[in-house]
C-alpha cells in the first residue's frame, strides 16, 4: 500500500513537470519569429520563393528539415533551402532533382507534396495534412518560372524583362536652369559596360519656345557631350551628368534598346527599342 | 492523505479525457507494463521492428482481447531454420480540421514495413532488413549485421539503423522526436555498442550524422542511451552530438517509466541545441507524458500530453498537443485505434491549432 502511494507521487510528479500551456504568441509572426526579426508571412503563397519560404518552407517543412539532422540532409530553413533544393538530386530518387528548374513534373520536391505515384516514403509534410492545393500550384509555377532565386519584386520584374521604369526630368515636363543631372530607373540592373556615346544621347532641340511634343521627333540641333554611370547604392539608376550644367532650352534623351551593343542587363536582355523622352529648362525666376 | 492523492489524481485523469488528447501510437507502454527491457519484444536491442518468437506469442496469448483457435500452431515468424520475416500495416480514415480551412477527410494507407531477419549464426550473428514498401515506393529504413556475445551481455551493430536516443515512439510526429530529429525517419549509418547486462540497457552509436543525406563533412554524430530497468519502473539519460560542418547539434534528455496498477506511465524531457541553425533557432524543449490504462484485456486506453517550447531564446511561442485514444484489440495480430488530437499554439498559426480525429486498423505479424 505505501508503494502505492509514491507511485501516486511519482505519477502526480511526471504530471506536474509535462504541464504546460501554449504560447499567446505576443510579440511574434505567424512563424513563431520575432516580428523584428523579418517579414511577415501573408497567407497567401505566390509563385516566388520569398512567398514559399515564408508560409511552406519555414513554417512547415522546417519544424524537421532543418539543422545538422535534418531528414535526408535537406534543411528546408531560409538559410539552406535554394541550395539543398534547386539542381539538387534527390537522395530517395536520385534520378530526379529535388528542383528541376522549368520542370515541375521533374521535381521530386513537387511528387513529394502532391503524394504522387513512384515517390519513396510519405507524402510531405510528414504525419500532417496536405499542402492546399492552391499553394502546390504556386510552387508548381515558380519552378516553371526557373526556380527563381529572387523575392517577388524582383521575380515580377524577370517576368516582364528590362524597362525603363521612370526618368527625373519627367516626358515633357518644365524644370529650371540650371540643370545638372538626368536619372533614368530601370526595372533592374543595368550592365553599365554598355553605357557610351552611341547608346545614351543628349540633343538641344532648340529654345523654350519649341514645342515639346514635336521635339519627339525634330531632328537634334545640338548634341551634349555627358557621362552616364549607375547609382552608387542602385545599380538599376542611370545618373547623366552633362559636362555643363544645361541652360534653357528644349532637350531631348535618346536610349538605344534595340541592335548591336543596345541598353541591357546583366543577362544580355535589351529594352527592346529606343527610349526618348524630352523636357524643357527654363531660366531661373 | 494517500487515498486523497489518489482521488486527486484519478480526477487529474477525468480531466485530460475532458479536454481531449493525441494519437500517439507509442509501444513503449507494453514494455513498462510487463516490465521488460525492448530486447525483449524486438529483434533490434533498442525497440522497434521485428519482434522476438517471444512477443509473436506474447501477441497472441495475452494482448488480445481473445484468441481465436489456430490448433496447435502459432505464428513464430518463422520461414525457415534460420529466416523470420515479420511486418506492420496502419490504414486510416481520419478528419484533419485547421481553423480558417476546408477540414481533410481521407483514407490513407500510412505505412506498411516488412521485416526479415537472417540468423546466420543463432543467437550470436543476424543480417536484418527493415524496409517500408508502402505508401510508394520501397525505403530502406534499416540494414545492418549484429553479433551478439555469448551471454548475451553486450553486441555490436554496423549498417543502418535508428539512432538511440530516449522513448522509441510510434508516433513519429511526436515533438520529442521532431525536437531532437532522431527518430524511425531518419535511420544513420554506423557503429552502435550495447551494453545489456542485468537490469542496464545501454548504447553508444557513432554515425555520419546526416540522417540519410549525402556526407558533407568529416563530422560524425554520437548518441548516449543508458536506461536502468526494473520490472516496475525504469529510468533512462540520452545524449546526443552532431558535429557538422555547419555547426553542432546537441541534445540531452531523461526519460522513464512507472506502472502504476493498470496504468502503465511513459515521461520524457528533453533540451536541444542546433547551432548549425542561423539566427539561433534550435535551441528548443521538449516532454512527453504518456498514461496507458490498462482496462481490460485487449483495452488499452491512451492519454497523451506534449509540450514543446520551439526557441527557448523567444518567449510566447510554446506549443501543446493533447490525445486521447482506444486501442482494441479483438483478436491476435489485428488491433482498431481510435482517437482524437487537439494541437494548440500561437494564436496567428492556424496550423497548430488543428484537430484530428481517426480510426486506424493496425495489423502485425
Amino acid at each position: 500500500m505505501r508503494i502505492d502511494g509514491y507511485r501516486c507521487w511519482g505519477a502526480l510528479a511526471l504530471i506536474a513537470c509535462a504541464a504546460g500551456c501554449a504560447g499567446n504568441g505576443d510579440g511574434l509572426n505567424a512563424n513563431g519569429q520575432p516580428i523584428t526579426a523579418g517579414s511577415s508571412p501573408t497567407g497567401t503563397v505566390t509563385a516566388d520563393l520569398q512567398s514559399i519560404e515564408e508560409n511552406v518552407f519555414t513554417p512547415i517543412c522546417s519544424k524537421c528539415h532543418i539543422g545538422a539532422s535534418a531528414p535526408e540532409g535537406l534543411e528546408l530553413d531560409a538559410a539552406h533551402a535554394y541550395d539543398d533544393l534547386v539542381g539538387v538530386p534527390s537522395v530517395e530518387e536520385p534520378n530526379l532533382d529535388r528542383v528541376n528548374p522549368g520542370n515541375p513534373d521533374l521535381s521530386y520536391m513537387v511528387l513529394k507534396i502532391e503524394g504522387a505515384a513512384g515517390i519513396e516514403g510519405a507524402q510531405m509534410p510528414f504525419g500532417e495534412t496536405p499542402l492546399p492545393q492552391s499553394t502546390i500550384d504556386a510552387i508548381r509555377q515558380w519552378i516553371s518560372n526557373g526556380a527563381p532565386n529572387v523575392p517577388a519584386a524582383a521575380a515580377a520584374a524577370e517576368a516582364r524583362g528590362f524597362a525603363v521604369k521612370s526618368f527625373v526630368p519627367l516626358d515633357k515636363s518644365i524644370v529650371n536652369a540650371p540643370l545638372k543631372r538626368i536619372l533614368v530607373a530601370f526595372t533592374h540592373e543595368l550592365d553599365a559596360s554598355l553605357i557610351n556615346e552611341t547608346t545614351l544621347t543628349l540633343e538641344r532641340i532648340g529654345g523654350p519656345e519649341v514645342d515639346a511634343d514635336s521635339a519627339m521627333t525634330a531632328p537634334g540641333a545640338e548634341r551634349i557631350l555627358v557621362s552616364g554611370a549607375p547609382a552608387e547604392h542602385n545599380p538599376a539608376v542611370l545618373l547623366i551628368t552633362p559636362g555643363t550644367p544645361l541652360g534653357s532650352g528644349v532637350y531631348r534623351v535618346t536610349l538605344r534598346g534595340s541592335g548591336g551593343g543596345a541598353l541591357a542587363d546583366l543577362n544580355a536582355r535589351t529594352l527592346g527599342s529606343d527610349i526618348s523622352f524630352v523636357f524643357t529648362v527654363e531660366p531661373a525666376p | 492523505m494517500i487515498g486523497r492523492l489518489a482521488r486527486f489524481a484519478r480526477y487529474c485523469l477525468a480531466l485530460s479525457l475532458c479536454f481531449g488528447a493525441y494519437a500517439v501510437e507509442a509501444e513503449p507502454y507494453l514494455a513498462v507494463q510487463f516490465g521488460f527491457k525492448c530486447n525483449q519484444c524486438h529483434v533490434n536491442p533498442t525497440g522497434g521492428g521485428l519482434r522476438t518468437t517471444f512477443a509473436d506469442v506474447l501477441a497472441q496469448t495475452v494482448i488480445p482481447n481473445q484468441q481465436l483457435a489456430t490448433g496447435l500452431d502459432n505464428w513464430t515468424g518463422q520461414l525457415g531454420p534460420y529466416v523470420r520475416a515479420g511486418g506492420d500495416l496502419r490504414f486510416d480514415a481520419q478528419v484533419t480540421q485547421v481553423p480558417e480551412a476546408p477540414s481533410v477527410q481521407e483514407f490513407s494507407l500510412e505505412q506498411t514495413r516488412v521485416y526479415l531477419e537472417a540468423n546466420v549464426i543463432p543467437d550470436r550473428f543476424l543480417a536484418y532488413v527493415d524496409e517500408q514498401v508502402a505508401p510508394g515506393g520501397a525505403l530502406n529504413r534499416e540494414a545492418y549485421v549484429l553479433y551478439w556475445s555469448a551471454s548475451h551481455d553486450w553486441y555490436l551493430k554496423a549498417g543502418q539503423m535508428y539512432l538511440p536516443f530516449g522513448l522509441r515512439l510510434q508516433d513519429q510526429t511526436a515533438f520529442i522526436l521532431t525536437s531532437t530529429g532522431i527518430n524511425m525517419t531518419t535511420p544513420d549509418q554506423g557503429v552502435e555498442f550495447g551494453w545489456e547486462r542485468g537490469a542496464w540497457d545501454a548504447q553508444f552509436a557513432l554515425s555520419n550524422g546526416t540522417a540519410g543525406g549525402a556526407v558533407k563533412s568529416d563530422g560524425k554524430e554520437a548518441s548516449l542511451n543508458v536506461a536502468y530497468v526494473q520490472s516496475v519502473w525504469r529510468l533512462g539519460v540520452a545524449a546526443n552530438n552532431n558535429d557538422q560542418a555547419a555547426g553542432s547539434k546537441s541534445a540531452f534528455g531523461i526519460f522513464g517509466g512507472l506502472r502504476t496498477g493498470p496504468v502503465s506511465w511513459l515521461a520524457q524531457a528533453e533540451v536541444t541545441d542546433d547551432h548549425s541553425i542561423v539566427n539561433a533557432e534550435g535551441r528548443q524543449f521538449a516532454t512527453l507524458l504518456e498514461a496507458n490504462w490498462l482496462i481490460a484485456r485487449g483495452n488499452n486506453l491512451k492519454i497523451t500530453d506534449e509540450f514543446l517550447n520551439p526557441n527557448r531564446a523567444v518567449p510566447n511561442g510554446e506549443e501543446t498537443r493533447w490525445s486521447l485514444v482506444y486501442e482494441f484489440t479483438p483478436i491476435q495480430f489485428a488491433q482498431i485505434r481510435a482517437g482524437f488530437r487537439r494541437n494548440d499554439g500561437i494564436p496567428q498559426d492556424n496550423a497548430e491549432h488543428a484537430r484530428l480525429y481517426f480510426i486506424e486498423l493496425h495489423g502485425y505479424f
